[in-house]
């Protein structure tokens, strides 16, 4: 929460942040909470409303409801020239006049927000694009044109990137090295804010997820916090999963699974009362683990309308 | 920030082709004015007063100016507008403080200066190559230089529609559409009278702005509509402000 005065923990907050189209609401009720110096993976399938929100958070866009605190400041037009100043962002595709070099866009940056030298070449170095700078940006690959994108947003030496799908259409290479990227500015200390619909993008990288579906906030929190949301179910592998089955079902959603029992939403202590009464009735138990539940399946149980 | 904004404008016209297209421009005034000369009994009278040579001269300049500038200052614009269609330059911009209605005002600023400095070129070029053929009779300066500047406005004007065409319509061939367009207006205008071409602003002022026109017997002076032209000058810049400023509250 922001502090009455003390320092602000959160980078960014939003309160009931809203979009409304043409009386269709593609952002609603949206309380963002990214912390300081965090990556905060920003998901969602097509169309939930990612660059929109993100757009809101640059005043691009104007919300038709709630309000943006950056830096513990309101973010309004009036206000964004000073705190835009402190952010540095890639919306939708990436920025670069691909009939000029590298180096010149580079230089435009350089000019426009009046950086001096060093700035720019730590930012080209930092995304090691410094053996293309020469090169048109129009012959560039999609992975260079991202990576000169980074750079144009991090020359500023913002302490708020906001990354609008940096890795769409990358191949797994390009993906890696943007993961790596953004790793190393939030070890550096700024905060990164980057979105995709692919779960598995930024999954390692992200500290703090949060899962957006048709424009309201599916989920928020750190990795852990998700996969322990949703329980994996318990199976109990038995030479009577019939019988076995017959007897859970009173007390548990139960089926049968080949040579085991399958029970879902259990938690330690429920798993423990169902062995222990299994093994009263006289049913001989050879195992009992937890399915395999990767963070996708999570994801898509969220956002594919499954699980909510 | 304007003085950088407009130093980045003249910095993403490299390798745009703006040169040859405004060599085109300033040459293709220049040789359709040569025209001239191939009137018969030309070049015997560059020193009979009664041979009228410098209005025979800017008689075909006037005609040559409604015959590149449109569809030029068509192509001029589309490309400075198109770049940033492209480069996803307009978002930008705005998150480096430059809404997109100032982007528009600073590349009018910055290529403006080079269409102001493309149609001097040609006036200029056009009298040196009377002096060139050895024209002595006494050069007409006030009509001349009236003209000119005339025509510096209706560029202007013509150049900051086009821009907002661009800006506003993604698809640059509309753009360029409306300059083959604006050729055939401005020269149709060349013809009509003064009322009616008052009514196809900012092309049929071209016309307005005339000074002289040939009759039978050679050609007679005209008296140029420079008050329309100048209030052309100020209605464009009014409108053109607020277009602009109308971007600047538009939503990415
Ligand atoms: N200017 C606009 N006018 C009307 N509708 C819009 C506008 N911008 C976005 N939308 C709608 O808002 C919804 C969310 O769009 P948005 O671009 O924010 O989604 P997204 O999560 O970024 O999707 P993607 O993964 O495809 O980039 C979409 O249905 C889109 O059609
Ligand atoms: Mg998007």
């Amino acid at each position: 929460m922001v502090g009455h005065g003390g320092p602000v923990a959160e980078m960014i907050t939003t309160h009931d942040l809203g979009k409304t189209y043409g009386g269709r609401a593609v952002v609603e009720g949206l309380d963002l909470r990214v912390p300081k110096g965090c990556v905060y993976g920003f998901l969602g399938p097509n169309g939930s409303g990612k660059s929109t929100t993100m757009k809101m958070l640059l005043s691009l866009v104007r919300p038709t409801t709630g309000e943006i605190r950056i830096m513990g400041r309101p973010m309004r037009r009036s206000t964004r020239r000073e705190l835009l100043g402190h952010i540095g962002s890639l919306i939708e595709s990436p920025p670069a006049y691909g009939h000029l070099t590298g180096r010149e866009n580079m230089r435009l940056v350089q000019r426009l927000l009046e950086l001096n030298d060093d700035q720019v070449v730590r930012a080209v170095h930092t995304v090691r694009l410094h053996d293309h700078l020469d090169k048109r940006v129009r012959d560039y690959s999609l992975g260079m044109k991202q990576r000169l994108g980074i750079a144009m947003a991090l020359a500023r030496e913002p302490r708020l990137l906001i990354l609008d799908e940096p890795t769409n259409g990358l191949d797994p290479a390009g993906i890696d090295e943007i993961r790596r990227l953004l790793k190393q500015l939030a070890d550096g200390g700024i905060t990164v804010m980057v979105s995709s619909h692919l779960l598995d993008e930024i999954d390692r990288t992200a500290t703090v997820l949060g899962i957006l579906g048709n424009g309201r906030m599916l989920f928020q929190g750190t990795r852990d916090q998700l996969l322990a949301r949703s329980t994996p179910d318990v199976l109990i592998d038995t030479p009577e999963p019939q019988r076995a089955a017959a007897l859970t079902a009173q007390w548990h959603p139960t089926r049968v699974d080949g040579e085991a029992v399958r029970l879902s939403g259990l938690d330690h202590k429920g798993t423990a009362g169902v062995v222990s009464r299994l093994v009263r009735d006289g049913i001989d138990i050879y195992g009992v683990r937890r399915d395999a539940q990767s963070l996708e399946d999570v994801f898509m149980d969220l956002t594919g309308g499954r699980g909510l | 920030m304007i003085g950088r904004a407009v130093a980045n404008e003249f910095a993403k016209m490299r390798r745009l082709r703006v040169v040859p297209v405004v060599v085109a421009m300033v040459a293709g005034v220049v040789a359709l004015s040569c025209f001239a000369f191939t009137t018969p009994g030309f070049l015997d009278s560059v020193g009979d007063p009664s041979g009228q040579p410098w209005q025979w001269l800017l008689g075909s300049m006037s005609l040559a100016v409604p015959l590149t500038s449109p569809i030029l200052l068509a192509v001029l614009a589309s490309r400075q507008v198109d770049i940033e269609h492209q480069a996803n330059g307009w978002l930008f911009s705005q998150t480096s403080g430059l809404p997109p209605g100032y982007v528009c005002r600073v590349k009018f600023v910055a290529t403006g200066a080079v269409v102001v400095a493309a149609t001097l070129a040609q006036s200029g070029l056009v009298f040196a190559l009377g002096t060139l053929v050895g024209i002595t009779v006494a050069f007409p300066a006030g009509q001349w230089l009236g003209y000119t500047a005339s025509i510096v406005v209706v560029n202007l004007v013509l150049f900051a529609l086009h821009l907002l065409l661009s800006a506003r319509i993604g698809n640059q061939l509309v753009g360029l559409g409306v300059g083959v367009l604006g050729v055939f207006v401005a020269l149709t205008s060349t013809g009509m009278p003064t009322w009616l071409a008052r009514c196809f602003p900012p092309w049929g002022y071209y016309a307005l702005a005339m000074p002289v026109d040939a009759r039978e017997g050679g050609m007679v002076w005209l008296a140029p509509a420079h008050l329309s032209v100048l209030a052309l000058g100020v209605a464009g810049g009014v409108l053109f402000m607020l277009i602009t400023r109308l971007f600047d509250r538009q939503e990415a």
